[in-house]
């Protein structure tokens, strides 16, 4: 016999559940099928994300491959790149128009002051936070900041790092592990690409109940030449 | 024609309480030394705040009538001092000595220039042309009824809103004719003078004759002997009549008095550069001080700007030096703005990455207007980020990291693969495209720019380890070599390089090059 109390139908309808929250919210494509049907249809909007991998696990091309669709959508989209690691021609192959890009070259210790400069301005549908090699160092308080910040600004703040840093705030989580790179031998070899597996850590139909260790994971490949 | 006349009663206060806001609702008292025959020596007549009768009569040796002529005099005080008893013409000794707690502030050139300039941006808020006169404007006020249906009563309202914004008080009157509208800002704060000479006439009856006579002191004190006594009493008689006895001047009075007036107005387009300035009372040396007299500077300018919806798309200062000298540097905007804080950042920092060479004693702020680019809304594409807020965010983001950081990633016209360009970013309208992407992404090179000298270890078998300053790995496959060269033609530049993409022993794919004129390696980058 359940002891849960009945609530009012009335009140019921004013609740906003998890859920819901997420159906308003709605997502964007990756750009990667495959990481769209992991992610449930995509990366969350409104809402603090996260990547992490470590190098040549693919986590440069997945933000590219992010803002290339944003762009392509008439949306805005800003790269905080530490280090300045983007290469131009790379990006406009992976789909990304550069013109309309909003990018930003700083050093690490600036990345979030930038990013959060960005992330007030609003009207901003994607923000790419490429944290590159550097570990992220900001205070719990900062991740809050973040994820009210995308929150207000209806703002998917996807930030690339090596490690999880951003705890609860972060709506999705996808961590990487590189696989073996792929070599065509043609006389001397060729370098032709990258597996990576990709497990999703949080973002999807959590609210659903428990799921297979099939189901949080896929497996993403990344091609070096078209 | 409607011309509408905003008067800045007591300029030279205004003009001082517009850089001292601090000193408005306390006895503030304005000194102004009577000009010198010759120019002034170098330094002197500097100095923006006094306190009590310096440079005053009690300097001692020297020409002593002279300096006694040039004694700096109230010319003008706040209602608060009046109340305490100070008068125009007082020294500052005297004016301290009947008020306690008295402010003497001394007006230059600079403030009033600033204060009639930030008049006229209250003018070109309401019409595009304006004709200044010293401590008035006149503009037409006929195409303004669309925008304040309520009224002429609520156009003037909104003039000395406006005015009140960029820190003026003003009176305002609308009449048919300048002269009229000029002489109507004299008696009341809000004056409305009709169109037809019956109640115009009518509705200057009231004005006092001194008014009427508008400082000629000479006919104020003919209309007292007559026995007339308001602006009626002399419009009451023939205007032939007047103008016999007391020449034009009377006669122009006497038409005045009766609503009819035929002075020329002659507006004319507002001035591309916009200048704020003010001259220091000593020399500043230190960057944190000299903030917050900037930050004045940058208040008001932005302020006029904003009465224009304009922003603000380059900042020149010119600073003066002591004891003598002039730096003049402009600060590099990387989009308009009308953000105080980022302006202000951003002198700061050229201020600071370049210093004057000596102590400021006076600085003039130039600020280029420019219009804030308007977009029309697409109904099928997101909305996308303000111009203005995206403006001020990238002059933020630019002080931040530098101007050449932030903007729109460029290709540059080289096979050097490190190159990259940074462009202004344009938020062009593009053909959507409703990509749904592909299964296989495309990997792309996350740069060390610039390249990192590495060591290689080679064995028989090619590649073996490299030793980098964060990564040391074997080489467990390397392809390649890519050869690529060019810029030859460059003394300096010319490159020759041998690349190539070796998977480590770290998990990780690396692009790495073999420098061709003197064998050193480097790493580029990883594939990610």
């Amino acid at each position: 016999m359940s002891s849960r109390p009945a609530l009012d139908p009335a009140l019921l309808s004013h609740l906003v559940t998890a859920q819901r929250l997420e159906e308003r919210r709605g997502r964007r494509g990756s750009g990667i099928p495959a990481l769209d049907r992991l992610l449930g249809g995509g990366w969350p909007r409104a809402a603090l994300c996260e990547l992490t991998g470590r190098r040549s696990s693919g986590r440069t091309a997945i933000l590219y491959a992010a803002l290339a669709r944003a762009l392509a959508a008439g949306e805005a989209a800003a790269l905080v790149d530490v280090g300045g690691g983007l290469d131009p021609r790379y990006a406009l192959a992976a789909g990304v128009a550069l013109s309309r890009l909003l990018w930003v070259r700083c050093a690490a210790d600036l990345a979030a002051k930038a990013a959060d400069l960005v992330l007030g301005a609003g009207g901003f549908d994607l923000i790419a936070l490429d944290l590159g090699d550097e570990r992220p160092r900001l205070p719990a308080a900062g991740w809050i900041r973040f994820k009210h910040g995308a929150e207000k600004q209806g703002t998917t703040l996807l930030v690339a790092a090596p490690a999880r840093a951003a705890g609860s705030c972060a709506a999705a989580v996808v961590e990487l592990s590189p696989g073996a790179p792929r070599f065509v031998a043609d006389g001397a070899p060729l370098f032709a690409g990258v597996q990576a597996r990709a497990v999703r850590g949080r973002g999807a139909h959590e609210h659903a109940g428990p799921e297979s260790e099939e189901a949080r994971c896929a497996s993403l490949a990344f091609s070096c030449r078209s | 024609m409607r011309i509408a006349c905003v008067f800045v009663p007591q300029l030279a206060l205004q003009a001082v309480l517009r850089r001292t806001p601090d000193a408005r609702g306390v006895p503030v008292a304005v000194l102004e030394a009577p000009p010198l025959p010759n120019p002034p020596p170098a330094g002197g007549g500097r100095g923006s705040e006094s306190n009590g009768g310096r440079g005053s009569e009690s300097g001692g040796r020297g020409s002593d009538k002279a300096r006694g002529r040039r004694v700096a005099r109230v010319v003008e005080f706040s209602p608060e001092a009046r109340r305490e008893g100070v008068r125009a013409g007082m020294t500052g000794a005297q004016a301290a000595a009947v008020c306690a707690g008295l402010r003497l502030l001394t007006v230059t050139a600079a403030d009033r220039e600033a204060a009639a300039a930030a008049l006229a941006d209250v003018g070109y808020a309401f019409a595009p042309r304006i004709e200044r006169a010293g401590e008035r404007i006149f503009f037409e006020t006929e195409d303004l009824a669309r925008l304040y249906p309520a009224g002429e009563t609520a156009i003037a309202q909104a003039v000395q809103a406006a005015a009140a914004r960029v820190g003026l008080g003003v009176r305002v009157a609308i009449a048919a004719s300048k002269g009229v509208a000029r002489l109507a800002t004299r008696a009341r704060e809000i004056a409305l003078v009709p169109t037809a000479a019956g109640p115009a006439r009518a509705a200057l009856a009231s004005i006092p004759v001194e008014t009427l006579a508008e400082d000629d002191a000479a006919l104020a004190a003919a209309f007292r002997r007559w026995g007339l006594r308001t602006a009626g009493d002399v419009a009451a008689l023939p205007i032939d009549a007047v103008g016999l006895r007391l020449g034009p001047t009377g006669a122009r009075a006497g038409r005045l008095a009766r609503g009819e007036d035929d002075e020329p107005f002659v507006p004319r387009l507002p001035d591309d550069a916009l200048e704020e300035a003010i001259e220091l009372d000593y020399p500043v040396a230190e960057l944190e001080p000299f903030s917050f007299v900037l930050r004045g500077l940058v208040d008001r300018a932005l302020g006029r700007l904003r009465e224009r919806s304009l922003a603000c798309a380059g900042v020149t200062l010119r600073l003066a030096l002591d004891p003598r000298g002039v730096d003049v540097r402009t600060v590099p905007i990387a989009a308009p703005t009308g953000d105080a804080a980022t302006l202000l950042q951003l002198a700061r920092l050229d201020l600071a990455r370049r210093p004057p060479a000596a102590p400021i004693v006076g600085v003039r702020l130039l600020a280029l207007p420019a219009r804030v680019r308007a977009t029309q809304l697409d109904m099928l594409r997101p909305a996308g980020p303000a111009p203005d807020r995206l403006a001020a965010t990238i002059a933020r983001l630019a002080a931040l990291v530098g101007p050449d950081n932030v903007g729109a990633p460029a290709i540059e016209e080289t096979w050097r693969e490190e190159a990259v360009g940074v462009v202004p970013l344009t938020l062009t309208l593009s053909p959507l495209r409703g990509e749904r992407g592909s299964e296989q992404a495309r990997l792309t090179i996350r740069r060390r720019r610039p390249p990192e000298e590495i060591e290689m270890l080679i064995d028989r078998e090619g590649l073996a380890a490299f030793r980098g300053r964060e990564t040391t790995a074997r080489v467990l496959v390397a392809a390649g070599p890519y050869r690529l060269s060019g810029e030859w033609w460059k003394e300096e530049h010319g490159f020759s390089r041998t690349y190539w993409d070796v998977h480590a022993s770290d998990g990780a794919v690396y692009r790495v090059h073999q420098d061709g004129r003197d064998g050193r390696w480097y790493l580029d980058g990883y594939y990610d």
